[in-house]
């Protein structure tokens, strides 16, 4: 593992103001991290050492937060990797559009339009059936690395 | 017979049989096996088969048939046993009996032997009602076949039968019979005493009437089946768990013979035989050893020849048999000073050691390809005379033979076995593994009782010379194992704690090896490190130091462990043997030894502060051993509190104890102490800031070492008065790399920090201390918290991390409370309380950072909440309430999804974590109504913790869903904190609204249909309370639990059932007619009592119908 790869600088790529350059041994389980420009949330963190009388290395396991892929990375503890920006905001949903993308309303009084709705069977029926239903939905949108999707969904009361 | 079917005519018993043998055969072809499995089972089931199944017995061809014929008659026997009369069952023992003995010679052995278990296990259903002169007739014919009378075959069978007979009456191996634990206590008591004895010796006529024939005859003859047997059953009775000679006799066992001395101080595992002075013409007086030992001294010979090897039926168990008689102790033997005891073992000895001397001469034959069973038996031999004896008895045992003696043996012995274990360098399970074990277990035994009562004098001066070559051989050993493999790259498992606790055991009986001898073996390792470290120092730069730096590794381990012993959370007192074995006036105390040895360590330590040292010697791997034995030396020496340790000690024994009194105040505040303290400090503020990311290194510092010198105060309040720790703690509040160590080990060390605080002089002072150490960390939350841009910046994973971190360090302070430093903690948890709900809304989708939330709090009040004023218990309740409010507010109805299944189990488990700290925050909240040190009462501010805790519990409980309950903590902790509320406040709970209550009772519900034990009887604990408290109430002209007792009409008009009589309805449909552990029958019982008192009527209405 060369050290170039770890340096958040060497990252030109649109994404690299949206990571954070942080110490491999600091990133813990549940944390976040990019590992072949992708932002991941790490499910696994084991330490090793190169050689007995070695220096410590991270072995990271994550998961890809949009598409849910699996990758493993090792880092020297004492590098840095970078950490994406992980944002979650949540907007009123007010309308399903035939095309499959939501309408949300914004903090500000504007509406957002372009997300589609989410694959997953089990969310997307959830949202469907609610609206449906009439009842108040808020949707919380997970946003990094210039991604953005629909990751969860809470009820607040029908809708008056 | 009668009884019997009298009608059953031949053909009805012929096509009996033919079914059975079909079904035999086929569930052997497995057709159809659970059509045939019925059939089978049906004629066990029947009622008296007898005649049938000794029918197939007889006549069937299908040894399988017989076989389940058998079974048969165990089955039903068993079963009408009760309802046979006496001629029926004398005539089925003795048919399965004869039959066993007649059919001796047929093949499909296994048939013979399940009649002849069957003989046995009825004969044992029988035993206690059958008379003396009736068993006695049974077993002369079982006598005439073991005696040989009727050929080999039959004295085989007679011997088998025999086996299966003790076999049943002993308690651990009998077969279960549906009687009182009591019939197998007296069936077992009786054999011991009447037969037992008996048995032996027709085993033993037996062996010894084929001996002749079987050393005579250079190939294996039908006699060697014989004598495998008797030598089975001889081992076998051996291993009986005599106690007539302990309970019945009393005889004292411990205080017969020397070699019972310190036996209570044997490791509980090792097995003696102690059969009783009534065994003693048997086993010792009738050379019957001898026998034993000429017997495999004959066999040696042949098994070269055909049908004989080593490992050959009959020598594995005579050998077996062999070991067995090491072990023999008691009052077998005379108490005439242990020498009839001696006498014997000696002769054992002189057999055993042609199996293994010379040692090098019998492993090189193992190599060469020779089993290793007679080495591994010398082993086991060896052990079991060591734990049967003392030091100077086994020492003196080889004397009588040879120049040397049976210590000095058996270190040469042992230092083969490691030779060969370092030379092959093989893996885990070879024979020198096995012997090497066998042989420190050994040592321990011998050892043991040495190390822990203070005689000098046990050990003889060539033991000690032994142990001490011994120990250098293992050093030696250890350390070239060491340099060997310090370039093995063995991956993740390899660090220092697995290894340690993996070596431990073997490195504590290195230790007892060292300690036996232990004014060679310090100057040893003394000198063994420093020349270690020469050769660092030589080499740096020049030439490649791993090897060196793993034999130091390994080195600091052992020293670690013969210096010091594992405190266990006691304190540690200094080993014994370094207590009085060393004379040394206190005027020379840098001569001591053990300060020279500690002292060239610390010294050696210190080194890493250099940093060119640093980086080119210490390793993290390195350091993680220096830190662990800093750690270990530590609690035991420096600055001990000697005068806890002192009285202890010398309330026994009344030494002059100068060598400890030198080592301690050499190690005490007074002198070295501090310099050493300091030095400690320093290193490990050296590897907290100059081992990046080597979070084991940092993790061994925090919990072991820095963690173990705060716990006492005298180390506190040398502590805080030096600079050095002052720096540490700057470092703490200011320095970036302190907050990049891992953030559990942050916490830790803010704990630590401000316990510290302990050893300020005063109150005022320490509050000001941990003012100065967390001021700025809760200056940090609240201006993070009050910035306008929050929202938008608090996602950014750098301030997501320091916040992390600020939390964990408030939380380790918080953990940290005490009644000196309460007031200081309780105002920094005060000034946050604000920014921590601010903090709770904007994180409120990052499961991490809400956990530290949640769990700061819950430390925090768990801290403070006895020690609060009743303004102060206000304002804390109404926080949680609101940190409840806002937590539930977030969490409720909310669902999160991802594609992936595993992030979906981590975001349960979050939520399940969380759920837990509030519970947890509850039952603390809980605990103020109990333990209460404020000065006024609370209830002066109007706040009502029982109302409080319900509250909290119904915003909580929704969040509670039934997949969450699934996780056994959080489940308990929930129905633990339910059962309290209803034990402790039923009128509050009598007051809720219906919709709270009835969320209650549904969750009771729940809980009583639990599969768990543990969380039934809580519930059934809350049932009682609430009908206790009815029941009195209402006795007392109260309306009790009031509405909720009575039927209640809810909203579509139907009559809903009273609370009470609803749960005396399912608590008796639970016990009727439900499967539920017995232990719940007590708890059960309790709750009926008060139910039933309440509901009278339905009881008696139920009852009648």
């Amino acid at each position: 593992m060369s050290d170039e790869e770890h340096h958040f600088e060497s990252k030109a790529d649109a994404g690299a103001s949206k990571t954070y350059p942080q110490q491999a041994g600091t990133i813990r389980k549940n944390g976040y991290i990019v590992i072949k420009n992708r932002p991941r949330k790490v499910v696994e963190v084991s330490t090793s050492k190169t050689g007995k009388h070695g220096h410590a290395k991270c072995h990271f396991v994550a998961i890809d937060i949009f598409t849910s892929k699996k990758l493993e990375d090792i880092v020297p503890s004492s590098h840095n990797c970078d950490v994406p920006h992980v944002n979650r905001t949540d907007y009123q949903l007010i309308d399903i559009s035939e095309d499959g993308f939501v309408s949300l309303l914004t903090e500000n009084g504007n509406t957002k339009d372009d997300l589609k709705l989410p694959t997953d069977d089990n969310l997307l029926t959830q949202i469907k059936e609610g609206f449906a239903e009439g009842k108040d939905l808020v949707v919380s949108v997970m946003s990094s690395m210039g991604e953005e999707q629909i990751n969860a969904l809470k009820d607040i009361g029908p809708k008056n | 017979m009668q009884g019997f079917t009298p009608n059953t005519d031949f053909s009805e018993l012929h096509s009996t049989m033919r079914a059975i043998e079909l079904a035999s055969n086929s569930i052997q072809m497995q057709i159809s096996p659970a059509a045939s499995e019925a059939i089978i089972l049906s004629l066990g089931q029947s009622s008296q088969p007898y005649k049938t199944c000794q029918f197939i017995l007889e006549n069937s061809l299908v040894a399988t048939a017989r076989f389940q014929a058998a079974a048969a008659i165990r089955e039903a026997a068993i079963r009408e046993w009760g309802f046979l009369n006496a001629d029926d069952k004398r005539s089925l023992i003795s048919f399965c009996l004869c039959y066993a003995m007649q059919h001796a010679s047929s093949p499909d052995s296994y048939v013979q032997a399940k009649v002849s278990s069957v003989a046995a296990q009825l004969m044992k259903r029988g035993w206690l009602e059958v008379v003396a002169a009736e068993k006695e007739t049974l077993f002369y014919q079982v006598n005439q076949a073991i005696l040989g009378i009727h050929g080999v075959d039959v004295q085989f069978a007679g011997i088998k039968f025999l086996e299966s007979l003790v076999s049943e009456f002993s308690p651990s191996t009998s077969s279960a019979m549906g009687l009182p634990r009591e019939f197998h206590e007296q069936c077992r008591r009786s054999l011991e005493r009447d037969y037992m004895k008996t048995f032996y010796q027709w085993t033993q006529e037996a062996a010894s009437s084929v001996t002749n024939r079987i050393i005579e005859s250079d190939s294996v003859v039908p006699e060697v089946k014989v004598c495998t047997a008797a030598l089975d059953l001889m081992l076998q009775i051996l291993n009986w768990d005599f106690r007539s000679n302990t309970s019945d006799t009393k005889i004292n066992v411990f205080s017969a013979g020397v070699g019972q001395d310190g036996d209570s101080f044997r490791r509980p595992e090792c097995h003696l035989v102690q059969p009783g002075s009534d065994w003693r013409d048997v086993l010792i007086l009738s050379g019957h050893v001898g026998w034993l030992l000429s017997l495999y001294a004959a066999l040696r010979p042949k098994f070269t020849y055909e049908g004989y090897w080593l490992d050959c039926p009959i020598a594995v168990s005579a050998r077996k048999l062999i070991v067995q008689f090491c072990s023999l102790t008691g009052t077998v033997f005379l108490s005439d000073d242990g020498k009839m005891h001696e006498r014997h073992l000696l002769q054992l000895l002189s057999g055993i050691l042609e199996w293994v001397d010379p040692p090098d001469a019998v492993s090189k034959a193992i190599e060469n390809g020779k089993s290793d069973s007679e080495m591994i038996d010398g082993c086991r031999a060896i052990l079991a005379i060591a734990n049967v004896t003392t030091p100077c008895v086994f020492d003196n045992l080889l004397k009588s033979m040879r120049a040397i003696g049976t210590l000095t043996f058996l270190s040469m012995w042992m230092s083969e076995v490691i030779k060969v274990l370092i030379t092959r360098n093989t893996e885990d399970g070879t024979w020198s593994w096995e012997a090497r074990d066998i042989l420190l277990d050994t040592w321990t035994a011998l050892l043991m009782p040495i190390n822990t009562i203070t005689v000098n004098d046990l050990l003889p001066s060539e033991g000690i010379k032994a142990a001490a070559n011994l120990f250098g051989f293992i050093v030696e050993c250890e350390l070239r194992m060491a340099s060997a493999s310090a370039f093995n790259d063995e991956g993740d498992s390899d660090y220092l704690r697995a290894s340690i606790s993996a070596m431990d055991e073997r490195l504590s009986s290195y230790a007892l090896i060292a300690r036996a001898s232990i004014d060679v073996t310090i100057p040893l390792l003394t000198h063994v490190f420093s020349e270690r470290v020469t050769r660092l120092n030589q080499g740096r730069g020049i030439i490649d130091l791993t090897e060196t730096m793993e034999e130091l590794y390994s080195l600091m381990l052992i020293i670690g462990h013969v210096i010091a012993d594992e405190g266990e959370g006691e304190m540690p007192l200094v080993p014994n043997a370094i207590q009085t074995q060393f004379v040394v006036n206190s005027v020379e105390a840098d001569k001591h030894p053990v300060i020279l040895l500690s002292s060239t360590i610390i010294k050696f330590a210190e080194q890493c502060l250099n940093p060119e040292m640093r980086d080119s010697v210490f390793s993290p791997r390195l350091m993680e051993s220096i830190i662990w034995f800093l750690a270990r030396w530590s609690s035991t020496y420096l600055m001990s509190s000697d005068g806890i340790g002192e009285k202890i000690l010398d309330s026994g024994h009344h030494y002059e104890h100068s060598s400890k009194k030198v080592l301690l105040s050499f190690f005490g505040e007074h002198n070295q102490g501090r310099v050493i303290l300091d030095i400690i400090v320093r290193i490990s503020l050296i590897t907290l800031t100059s081992y990046p990311g080597e979070k084991d290194l940092q993790g061994l510092t925090c919990y072991m070492l820095l963690h173990s010198l705060v716990q006492q105060r005298h180390i506190c309040v040398q502590l805080v008065a030096l600079n050095s720790w002052h720096e540490l703690a700057n470092a703490f509040s200011t320095e970036k790399t302190l907050f990049l160590l891992d953030i559990s080990h942050q916490r830790s060390l803010a704990q630590t920090l401000v316990r510290s605080a302990s050893g300020v002089r005063n109150s005022e002072e320490s509050s000001q201390y941990v003012r100065n150490l967390m001021g700025h960390i809760a200056t940090y939350i609240v201006e993070m918290s009050s910035k306008s841009n929050l929202k938008n910046v608090a996602q950014q994973p750098d301030i997501l991390l320091s916040v992390s971190c600020m939390l964990e360090r408030l939380r380790g302070a918080a953990s940290a409370s005490e009644p000196r430093t309460q007031k200081a903690i309780y105002e920094l948890g005060f000034s946050v309380m604000n920014p921590i709900l601010v903090l709770l809304e904007v994180y409120k989708h990052e499961s991490a950072v809400v956990y530290l939330l949640l769990k700061f709090v819950v430390d925090w009040v768990d801290g403070q909440i006895t020690y609060l004023e009743a303004q102060e218990t206000a304002a804390v309740v109404n926080f949680c309430m609101r940190l409840l409010q806002l937590y539930s507010s977030h969490n409720i109805g909310k669902i999160s999804l991802s594609l992936s299944s595993s992030l979906l189990s981590e975001a349960q488990t979050d939520k399940y974590k969380d759920l837990r700290a509030l519970l947890q925050l509850l039952s603390s909240l809980c605990s103020k109504d109990m333990i209460d040190f404020s000065s006024d009462s609370i209830e002066a501010q109007g706040t009502n913790i029982s109302q409080v805790v319900y509250f909290g519990l119904h915003i909580v409980t929704p969040l509670i869903s039934m997949d969450l309950l699934k996780y056994p903590k959080l489940c308990h902790d929930y129905f633990s904190l339910l059962s309290h509320l209803l034990e402790v406040y039923p009128e509050t709970f009598a007051q809720l609204n219906s919709e709270a209550f009835n969320h209650i009772l549904g969750t009771l519900d729940f809980g009583l249909h639990h599969q768990d034990v543990d969380v039934v009887s809580k519930c059934l604990r809350a049932l009682q309370a609430l009908a206790s408290y009815h029941y009195k109430e209402t006795g007392n002209g109260n309306i009790g639990l009031g509405a909720h007792a009575m039927g209640l009409k809810d909203s579509s008009g139907e009559v809903q059932e009273g609370l009470l009589s609803r749960f005396l309805r399912s608590l008796l449909q639970l016990l009727f007619f439900e499967d539920y552990s017995s232990d719940l029958i007590s708890v059960a019982a309790d709750a009926l009592l008060p139910l039933i008192l309440c509901e009278k009527g339905l009881y008696q209405v139920n009852d009648s119908s």
